[in-house]
C-alpha cells in the first residue's frame, strides 16, 4: 500500500542534518585528492573543501568556503540538480552511493545563520565607478556580490517588490523556503549593494552607471498555440507559481493539470496539491527518461499523490469561459493512437519561459528568440553592457546563473579597469 | 541448523559454561542485573567490587570519545566501587549462587588495610563465591589506600594477596592496573603473595575531552572534573599488549608451581579491555587468556551482545576446525617476537586493483605526505601508479584505501644480498 505524504505549502519538505548526522555523512566522504565534486560545480562552490572542513569539525570554515564561492549557497543547497552535477561526479558512487553534498551544504549555511557569521566584507575604500544590475535574480545577485567584493558601488533594480527573481517567485517553498532566499540576499545587502525594487528601471536611469549587467531572466509566458488557451483557468507556470507565492488566498482549483516535464512543472503540481487541489496530474509529451526534471522531484511529487502521465501532448483546452477539460494526443510513432481527456479547472503550461520585450532597456543585440546575445564571459554587442543567466542561456539552473553572473563580474571589472570589452 | 561447539572451559578449577563474563563494574551491581545477564547467556560475573568503604559518587560520572560521528570509541568512568552496604552485596552474591548454581560468581573485593582484605575474603567465602578477585586497579578511588595506587605498589599487592590467600581456599585473582611501567612485576608479586592468577586491564587514567564551556575536563561536576579511567574499543590494543606480555613471562608459571596454585593450565589469565564481539574475545584467548570480561560494550548495547559472542565464536571455531577453546588459546603467543628478531630482508609491494579503485587518490596523498613518494597519480584516469624503486613496502596505502580488497598484498622483493626464504604474508583483509 502506498503511503501518501502530507506536507504544508510553506514548510520545507526535507529535514536537514544536525551536527551528528552531518558528521556521519561527512565521514562517508572519501576526501579525494582531486575532488571531482568540486570540478562538477558550475559556480565553483568547492564541495571537496567544505566537506573536509565539516569532517575536521570546522563547520564555520565550511560556511566560509561556500559563501565566498557562491553567494547563493543557501538556496543552491536546496535546488541544485546535484544528481547531474557534484553528486554524479562523486567518487563514492564507485562504492555505493554519493555523499549528500547538497544536504551538507545546507547544514554549513545553517551554521552560518545560527552563529550570525558575517563572512563577506566589501573593502572600505570604494572604487569610483558605479554598476547597475538589472533584475534581482540569481545571475544579477551573483554579479552584484562579486563587484561589491571588489569595491564597486552596485545598484540592483527589479520591478518586483522582493528580490530573488525566480527563487522568490518561481519555486515552491517546500523546496526553497523564502527565509533561505532572504538569508542569501541579506549577504548581498551586507556587501553594501543597493536595491531599488518595486518599479521598472528606465533606460535614462542606467545612463548614470559606468557598466550595466542585464540579468532580467525569462518571464514571458509560453503557451502552445492550441485551441482554448484563452479560457479562464489557463496559466503559464511562472504566473501560476508567482500568484501562489504572493496572493494570500490563492486557490489553485480542484482539478489541476500541469503540462511539462521539468522541475518547474513539478513545482507547479506540488504547489497545486499543497494548496488544496484534489486531483493533480503532470502530463509530459515525452518519456520520464527524456524529462529535464530531477528524478528526486518527480519522486517527491509521487509521494504527495500526484500522478504522472508521459508521451501525451496537449491538443486543446475545452470549456466555455472557464477551463473544463484538457485533451491530449499521443506521441508520433509511440502512442499516436492514444487519446486522453482530463477534467480540469486549471491547466498550467510549464513548457519553458520566453523572453519579454526589453528592446528599450538596453541597446544590445538579441537572438531570434529575443534573448540577449552574449559570450560565455557575459560580454554583449555593446560597450558597457553585460548579460548573464536565463536571458542569455535560454533558461537553465540557478547555479548556472550564479556562474554566469560571476563570469560577467570578472569581465565588468576588466572593462572598468582597462576599458577592455 | 546453528553450529554447535562446546564453549565450556575450566578456569582455576571452576567449570564455566562459556568464557564470557561481566567485569566488576556498574553492569553487575545487584541481584536483578546479574540474574538478567545470566538468563541472556553470560557464563559468569565478576560482581561489582565490594569494600568496607562504601562509595559516595559524583554526578554526572561518564563521558565518551567519538570520531567522525562514531560514538563510544572510548569511554570514561568516574564511578568507584559499590555504593551499597557491604553485607547487602554479599547477600546478592549468596542468592545468585543459590539460584544459578551453574553460573560462575566471582566476588570482587577491595580493602584499605590488611584487616579489611581479610574480612572481605572471609565474607566472600561465606557467601559461597566461586572465586575472588582483588581490585588493585580502580584509578578513581577517593582514597590513596585503595585502587590503582595499591596496584602500582608491589609490596602492597603481595601483602594483600597474601592476606586473602591465608584467609580462604577460594582461588584469588589479582586485577592489574595498566597505569604502570610494566605489569610483570605486580603480577609476579600477586602470585608470590598467593594469588592463583591475574586479570587485566582495569581502566587507563585519562582526560577524554575538554569542555570549553567551563574550561575543565569531561564530565563536568560543578564546573570541575577529575582524571579517571578510560575503557572501551580504544583501549583494546593496550589491553592485548599487557595480557600477552604477562602471559609470555616465564616467571609466572614457576611461581605458580612453587605455590601449588597451578590448576593444570599454567597461568590462567583473564582478559579485559574493549571487548565487544566474539572476535575481540577470540583475540584475548589467542594471547593466552582463558576468559574475557566485558563492561563498556554492555553499557552501550546491553547484555544481549553475548548472543552474538556465543554464536560468532562457534562459527569461528567451526571455520577453523577447533572443537574446544583450548585448541586455540595462546596460539598467537609463539608468533609475537621482539622487534629485533623480525625478518627484515625483504619488502612486500602493494598490489592495486584498478577495476575496484574509485579514484579517490587517498593512497597517493598519504604516500606523498607520510611515506616515500612512491605513488604517482594519473590525473586523466584518476588511478595510482606504483613506483617500485621508491616503494618501501610499508603498506600505508593499503591502510588508507576506503575500498574493500582494492589494495592488497603484492610481490615480494628481496633486499640486495639477503637470503631468500619462504615468506608468510597476509592475504585477506576485512
Amino acid at each position: 500500500m502506498s503511503k501518501v505524504e502530507k506536507a504544508k505549502y510553506t514548510a520545507e519538505a526535507q529535514a536537514g542534518f544536525n551536527h551528528r548526522t552531518a558528521m556521519e555523512e561527512a565521514a562517508r566522504c572519501l576526501l579525494c585528492h582531486d575532488a571531482p565534486c568540486s570540478e562538477g560545480c558550475p559556480a565553483g562552490t568547492d564541495p571537496g573543501k567544505f566537506i573536509r572542513s565539516i569532517r575536521f569539525r570546522n563547520a564555520k570554515g565550511a560556511a566560509e568556503t561556500i559563501r565566498e564561492n557562491n553567494i547563493l549557497g543557501g538556496s543552491c543547497a536546496r535546488i541544485c540538480p546535484y544528481d547531474r552535477l557534484c553528486e554524479e561526479a562523486c567518487s563514492r558512487c564507485g562504492i555505493d552511493k554519493p555523499i549528500q553534498i547538497g544536504k551538507l551544504q545546507r547544514y554549513a549555511i545553517e551554521q552560518e545563520k545560527i552563529f550570525k557569521m558575517k563572512t563577506l566584507k566589501a573593502p572600505a575604500k570604494k572604487m569610483k565607478e558605479k554598476v547597475a544590475c538589472v533584475g534581482a535574480g540569481p545571475a544579477s545577485l551573483a554579479c552584484a556580490a562579486e563587484l561589491a567584493k571588489a569595491g564597486y558601488k552596485v545598484t540592483v533594480f527589479d520591478r518586483e517588490e522582493k528580490a530573488g527573481g525566480v527563487m522568490t517567485y518561481g519555486i515552491v517553498p517546500t523546496r526553497l523556503p523564502q527565509k533561505v532566499v532572504d538569508h542569501d540576499i541579506a549577504q548581498v545587502k551586507g556587501l553594501g549593494v543597493k536595491f531599488v525594487l518595486g518599479k521598472k528601471v528606465k533606460p535614462a536611469e542606467l545612463e548614470a552607471f559606468d557598466a550595466v549587467f542585464v540579468g532580467v531572466g525569462l518571464w514571458g509566458a509560453k503557451i502552445p498555440s492550441i485551441k482554448g488557451t484563452n479560457l479562464k483557468g489557463v496559466y503559464a507556470a511562472a504566473d501560476f507559481l508567482k500568484q501562489a507565492r504572493t496572493k494570500k488566498a490563492f486557490k489553485p482549483g480542484k482539478k489541476v493539470v500541469v503540462v511539462g516535464g521539468g522541475d518547474v512543472a513539478v513545482d507547479c503540481a506540488v504547489t497545486a496539491k499543497l494548496l488544496g487541489a484534489e486531483d493533480v496530474r503532470i502530463v509530459y509529451r515525452r518519456t520520464l527518461e527524456e524529462a529535464p526534471g530531477n528524478m528526486t522531484e518527480f519522486q517527491y511529487a509521487l509521494s504527495l499523490g500526484i500522478g504522472i502521465t508521459t508521451n501525451m501532448a496537449p491538443s486543446s483546452v475545452v470549456g466555455t469561459n472557464k477551463v473544463e477539460a484538457v485533451k491530449f494526443k499521443g506521441r508520433a510513432k509511440v502512442t499516436e493512437k492514444s487519446e486522453l481527456k482530463l477534467e480540469a479547472n486549471t491547466v498550467v503550461f510549464a513548457i519553458g519561459q520566453g523572453a519579454e520585450d526589453f528592446s528599450n532597456l538596453a541597446p544590445v543585440k538579441l537572438t531570434e528568440k529575443g534573448m540577449v546575445k552574449a559570450t560565455a564571459k557575459g560580454k554583449t554587442s555593446t560597450k558597457k553592457y553585460f548579460a548573464g543567466g536565463d536571458i542569455v542561456n535560454g533558461g537553465k539552473t540557478v547555479v548556472e546563473a550564479v556562474a554566469s553572473g560571476k563570469e560577467a563580474a570578472v569581465s565588468i571589472i576588466e572593462f572598468l579597469q582597462k576599458g577592455v570589452k | 541448523m546453528a553450529v554447535k561447539k562446546d564453549l565450556s572451559i575450566k578456569y582455576l578449577g571452576v567449570d564455566c559454561e562459556n568464557p564470557f563474563f561481566l567485569s566488576s563494574s556498574p553492569v553487575g551491581g545487584c541481584y536483578d542485573m546479574v540474574a538478567k545477564c545470566f538468563e541472556t547467556g553470560w557464563g559468569g560475573v565478576f560482581f561489582k567490587t565490594v569494600g568496607i568503604f562504601v562509595a559516595d559518587e559524583c554526578s554526572p560520572r561518564f563521558d565518551q570519545t567519538n570520531k567522525e560521528g562514531l560514538p563510544w570509541i572510548g569511554f570514561k568512568n568516574m564511578e568507584q566501587i559499590s555504593d551499597k552496604p557491604t553485607e547487602k552485596n554479599f547477600e546478592y552474591i549468596y542468592k545468585l549462587k543459590k539460584d544459578y548454581p551453574d553460573k560462575v560468581v566471582v566476588a570482587s573485593i577491595m580493602g584499605s588495610s590488611d584487616k579489611e582484605w581479610r574480612d572481605l575474603a572471609k565474607m566472600a567465602d561465606q557467601a559461597g563465591a566461586d572465586l575472588i578477585e582483588g581490585n588493585f586497579s580502580c584509578p578513581q578511588m577517593t582514597s590513596h589506600d585503595m585502587g590503582s595506587d595499591v596496584g602500582t605498589n608491589v609490596e602492597l599487592v603481595e601483602a594483600y594477596s597474601k592476606a586473602v590467600s591465608e584467609t580462604t581456599n577460594i582461588p584469588f585473582i589479582a586485577k592489574m592496573t595498566p597505569n604502570c611501567k610494566n605489569m610483570e612485576e605486580p603480577a609476579r608479586a600477586a602470585i608470590k603473595g598467593g594469588a592463583a592468577a591475574v586479570s587485566a586491564i582495569n581502566t587507563i587514567k585519562s582526560i577524554t575531552n575538554v569542555d570549553f564551556e567551563n574550561n575543565t575536563g569531561m564530565p563536568v561536576v560543578n564546573g570541575k572534573s577529575s582524571i579517571s579511567g578510560y575503557s572501551g574499543a580504544a583501549v583494546k590494543p593496550v589491553a592485548l599488549r599487557f595480557c600477552a606480555q604477562v602471559m609470555q613471562d616465564p616467571e609466572m608459571n614457576k611461581l605458580l608451581k612453587a605455590n601449588k596454585k597451578d590448576f593444570g593450565y599454567g597461568h590462567e589469565m583473564s582478559g579485559i579491555g574493549g571487548i565487544e564481539t566474539w572476535r575481540d574475545a577470540a583475540e584475548f584467548l589467542s594471547v593466552g587468556c582463558r576468559n574475557v570480561q566485558v563492561t563498556t560494550a554492555i553499557m552501550q548495547y546491553g547484555y544481549r551482545i553475548v548472543e552474538d559472542m556465543i554464536s560468532g565464536m562457534r562459527h569461528f571455531m567451526d571455520e577453523k576446525g577447533y572443537n574446544k577453546l583450548d585448541d586455540f588459546i595462546g596460539c598467537v603467543l609463539p608468533n609475537l617476537i621482539p622487534a629485533e628478531e623480525l625478518n627484515r630482508d625483504f619488502k612486500v609491494f602493494p598490489k592495486f586493483d584498478n577495476k575496484k579503485c574509485v579514484g579517490c587518490g587517498r593512497c597517493y596523498i598519504s604516500c606523498y605526505d607520510a611515506a616515500h613518494q612512491a605513488i604517482d597519480w594519473d590525473e586523466k584516469k584518476r588511478r595510482p601508479i606504483l613506483l617500485e624503486d621508491d616503494c618501501v613496502g610499508c603498506h600505508l596505502c593499503l591502510n588508507v584505501c576506503p575500498v574493500q580488497d582494492c589494495i592488497t598484498t603484492g610481490e615480494i622483493k628481496w633486499k640486495k644480498g639477503r637470503k631468500k626464504v619462504k615468506v608468510a604474508t597476509k592475504q585477506h583483509f576485512d
